[in-house]
This record gives C-alpha cells, structure tokens and sequence, in this order.
C-alpha cells in the first residue's frame, strides 16, 4: 500500500523570501507523526504549502496517490477548498477562526460534506463529547471564549468531516500547561483510522507517548527522524 | 419635524439602504468594491422598462378592474427589476470578479474593472435606448393613503414596505441559511473558510446575484418618481458608496444604520427653509467627512463582521 502522504523535493516560500528547501517525506496510513522545531522554521510554512496557501511552491506533494503540490507562484488559497475537499483537515496556527460566529455555526462550518451537514447535530455531541466545556457556550460567540476554548473549537471545527489527513498546527501555542495538556489528548483520542495526523509542536515534552513518530525542522530543512522519544 | 416628513426621510433611507448594504455585503465578503452597482442600477431600471412594456397589458387583461391591480403591477415591474438585476449581478461575477479574484492587487484590479464595466454599460445603454429620460409606467398615480393620521404616498408606502421585506429576507437569508452561514464565514476569515472547504468562487454568485436584485429592486421602487436614464445609476452609485463607508465599509448593519442617517438628514436639509434641496448634497458630504474624520472606521466599526 502506498504512503499517505508522500512529499518530494518540496520548496515553498512568501516573495523573495524562502522558507522551505527540497523537503521529502513519508507519511503512514494510520500515523501520528509530530513535526517539532523552534518558532520560525517552517513548520507551519510546510502546512501551508500543503494546503496552498503560501506565496509560491515547487515540489511534489502526494496524497494517497493524488498529486495536490505543483509549481505556482500565484493563486494562494486558490486550491485550498479543494484540497479540504481532498480530505485534509488543517487546525490553523493561533485562534479559532470566526469570531463573530457561535460555537454552534463555528462547528457547522466545518462540515462541509454533504453527509456530515446531514449529520451535522450528532457530530456536534461527538465534539462536545471530545471537550467537554464547549457544551454550555454552544450559542456564545466564539470572539468572546479564551485561547483555550477558542483551540478547542478550532480543533472541533476540523473533525466535524472526516478527513484522510489532519494537520494541526501547535496546539499548545498561547495556552496554558493544563489546558495544552487537555488539548493533547484531546487530540490522542481521535481515531485517524486509515488516515494520519501531523502534529506541528514546539514544546516537545507535551507530545511525549502521543505521538507514534517525531521529526525535527530547522531552518527550512528535516531534521532526523527520531522515532518515539521518552523524555526522562 | 411632522409626520409626512418622517415618512419621505423613511423612503429614502429605504432606497439608500438596498444600495449601500449591496455594496457592503459585496466588499465584506468578496473584497470587491463595486463600482458597477450604479449599472446595475441603470440596467434594472431599463430591464422592468422592457418587460413591463410586454407583461402589462397581459396582466391588465387578467386582472383589469380587480382593486389590487396596482399591487400587482408593482410586483411585475418589482420581479422584472430585480430579476435583470441578479442577471446583471451575475455578469459583473463574470468579468470582474472570476477571471482575476486570485491574482495579485485584486481590490485595485477589481475596482478598475468594475468602472470600466460602469462606463461601457452607460454608453450602451446611451446607444440602444438614446439619451432620452423614460418613465416607467406610474402605477399607483398621486393618491394617498391614511396612515396612523399621516398622509402617505401609495408609491411611498410601497417603497418602505418593500424595502422592509427584502431586507429582511437578504438578513435572514444571511443569518440562517448555509449559504449564508459560508458567506460570513467568508467575511469574517478568508482564509479559514478556505480551510473549511468553502470555495470563494462558488460563494462569489449568489452573493453578486442578490445584491445585484437588491440594486435592481431600488431602481424600480425610485422609479416611481424619478426617470430611468442611462446615467441614472450615477447619483445612486455615489450616495450608496458613501453611506456604505460611513456605515463602516464591509458593515451590513453599520450600513443600515448609516442609510437611515443620511435619509433622515436629507429630509431635514430639504425643509429646513434657508437650505432647501440644493444644500442637500454639501450638507450630506459634510455630515460624512466630518464623521470619518472622528471616526475613520466609520458607524459600524464596533460592530462586529467587518473585513479586517
């Protein structure tokens, strides 16, 4: 069986500026892989890239089979409905995305397949039952919960449809250590299946035994594949 | 201020309103300033021209001596307006909006190909209609009907009841719909609606469908008293533009708001007797400039659902 996900000689970037240099990597079915690095090395950059919404890019970028990279240097965010459609669920960096909206539309918004609109109030519970505080705020607007809540509806958002691919970018960012951890686990318990899940993280003692894979980046580059690490 | 003031100030604020929420709800969602909406305008008050010259007599012979005529023939011209004014919008979608939404610059490259629409349609309209001023059947005459005590115009009650209902179909469509639900997600976050699968591109139509019909329906409720010209939709284009920015440009509400403003300071300019109707336009300009320069995000720049 193929990979997943399979990345070739990926570069990508914003003007003149060149965060990401010839990237390759596999990814698993049934995988969670965690990408981990300081701020501003390009992890969220490679995030982008895979749902197109960077400057420009080159490279190849495979999922399950289906070629969804490519060179551009326009049209950022031109793709990326489509590639969601692919079944690639991303939890952008920082804050939960609308916040004018209530929780409620907020998951709505995310079930963007026919039959998860269908479906759309017993995915609810599903979230609910996932992060337990979302519950009572359900009619409240999203602008006004903090980071916290806010992280969990941005990940909530993102499993409303099944996807083949989640991408969740540092979910501990801004958070405080409990309620990172909560995130965390939050994020263990959800079945990728025949999927895969990539974590990018900068805290790696958060992600330590959650994740089956850890890969390193800096400066634009993979480095070492450390497999699973237990931190003393 | 009497009532039938109150109620002239309520008709333009209706007109006012279909226009600047138009062009609000167009920037907030697509980031497109459309200056084609006065075409739009020109184009729906000829389009009910057209047809209602052929549908008219048709229902005439129908529904000829029945006391709702009037009504009915309203809702001819009204359905013929707004029909030609989603076409229209759908064609700006076309030019302006499909070919060029990912390229660079879009808001500048949109903005210029918006009026440079504007202008050929003027000049199209002055070659196949002439520059002659048309009217468009006046279906209600001069009559008036008691209201609460107040004398108003058929063709006034009209405009504020229609307004009325289409704005609060356009609201609710907005608020409860799932179109809707993606079109402020839109608003709210380009970016995140993208990751949420929701295509600007299949967004774009309805939204420059309706707010086309929302032109459309104003010309042909100001066509009652006013003439359908080819550079009828000048004068529209102008005043929906401003209050949309005083609303706070990407406001539907702060818009709103910003409509009943200017409709109630015209009204008041125009009695006021030392003014008068000429001043109308330099006191407006004057209330707007002096309101941006205290607050240059405009009324609605509390409100939430603004472009950021």
């Amino acid at each position: 069986m193929s990979a997943l996900l399979d990345i070739r000689d990926l570069s990508a970037g914003y003007g003149s500026l060149r965060v990401l240099h010839e990237i390759n990597m596999t990814v698993a079915r049934g995988e969670r892989l965690a990408i981990v690095g300081l701020n501003g090395h390009g992890k969220t950059t490679l995030f982008r890239a895979i749902t197109h919404l960077v400057g420009w890019q080159r490279g190849s970028i495979r999922l399950d089979g289906v070629e969804i990279g490519g060179a551009r240097s326009l049209g950022e965010g031109r793709r990326t409905p489509g590639i969601v459609r692919l079944g690639v669920a991303m939890t952008p960096q920082g804050d939960a995305i609308f916040p004018g909206l209530t929780v409620r539309q907020h998951l709505d918004c995310g079930a963007w397949s026919r039959r998860a609109w269908r479906e759309r109030a017993r995915r609810r519970e599903l979230i609910f039952e996932l992060f337990p505080p979302l519950r009572k705020l359900e009619t409240t607007t999203v602008g006004t919960l903090s980071g916290g809540e806010r992280r969990m509806v941005s990940v909530g958002r993102a499993l409303m449809t099944e996807a083949r691919l989640y991408l969740v970018d540092e979910p501990s960012l801004g958070l405080a250590p409990s309620i990172s951890q909560r995130v965390v686990a939050a994020l263990r318990e959800i079945d990728v299946a025949d999927g895969a899940m990539i974590v990018a993280e900068q805290n790696v003692s958060l992600l330590d035994g959650e994740v089956d894979r850890m890969i390193g980046m800096h400066a634009g580059r993979l480095r070492g594949d450390v497999g699973h690490v237990e931190l003393g | 201020m009497d009532a039938t003031l109150i109620v002239y100030a309520l008709n333009l604020s209706a007109i006012y309103a279909l226009l600047a929420m138009g062009i609000s709800l167009v920037w907030s969602s697509i980031g497109m300033l459309n200056m084609a909406h006065g075409a739009t305008f020109a184009v729906s008050g000829y389009g009910a021209l057209v047809l209602g010259e052929l549908a008219l007599p048709a229902v005439d012979a129908l529904f000829g001596g029945w006391t709702i005529l009037p009504l009915l023939r309203m809702a001819v011209l009204l359905a013929s307006g707004v029909g030609v004014g989603a076409l229209f919008g759908g064609v700006i979608y076309l030019i302006a909006f499909l070919p060029i939404h990912d390229k660079a610059n879009f808001p500048v490259r949109g903005l210029i190909v918006t009026l440079a629409i504007n202008l050929a349609t003027v000049q199209a309209l002055l070659w196949w209609f002439g520059p002659r001023q048309q009217a468009l059947p006046n279906v209600f005459g001069f009559g008036r009907l008691e209201l609460l005590g107040v004398p108003v115009r058929y063709d006034q009650a009209v405009t504020i009841g229609a307004t009325a209902l289409l704005l609060a179909a356009v609201l609710g469509w907005l608020r409860l719909s799932r179109k809707g639900l993606e079109i402020r997600a839109m608003m709210q976050n380009p970016e995140g609606a993208a990751l949420s699968g929701i295509s600007v591109r299949r967004t774009a139509l309805p939204v420059m469908a309706v707010t086309g019909a929302m032109a459309g329906a104003a010309a042909v409720l100001l066509s009652q008293t006013v003439f359908v010209s080819p550079d009828a939709g000048a004068m529209p284009l102008i005043k929906g533009m401003i209050i949309a920015l005083l609303g706070g440009l990407g406001s539907v509400p702060g818009a709103a708001i910003a409509a009943l403003l200017i409709g109630v300071l015209e009204a008041a300019t125009g009695a006021i007797p030392f003014l008068g109707q000429r001043m109308v336009l330099l006191v407006q300009f004057g209330f707007i400039i002096a309101v941006l320069v205290v607050r240059p995000r405009g009324i609605g720049g509390l409100l939430d659902e603004t472009r950021k």
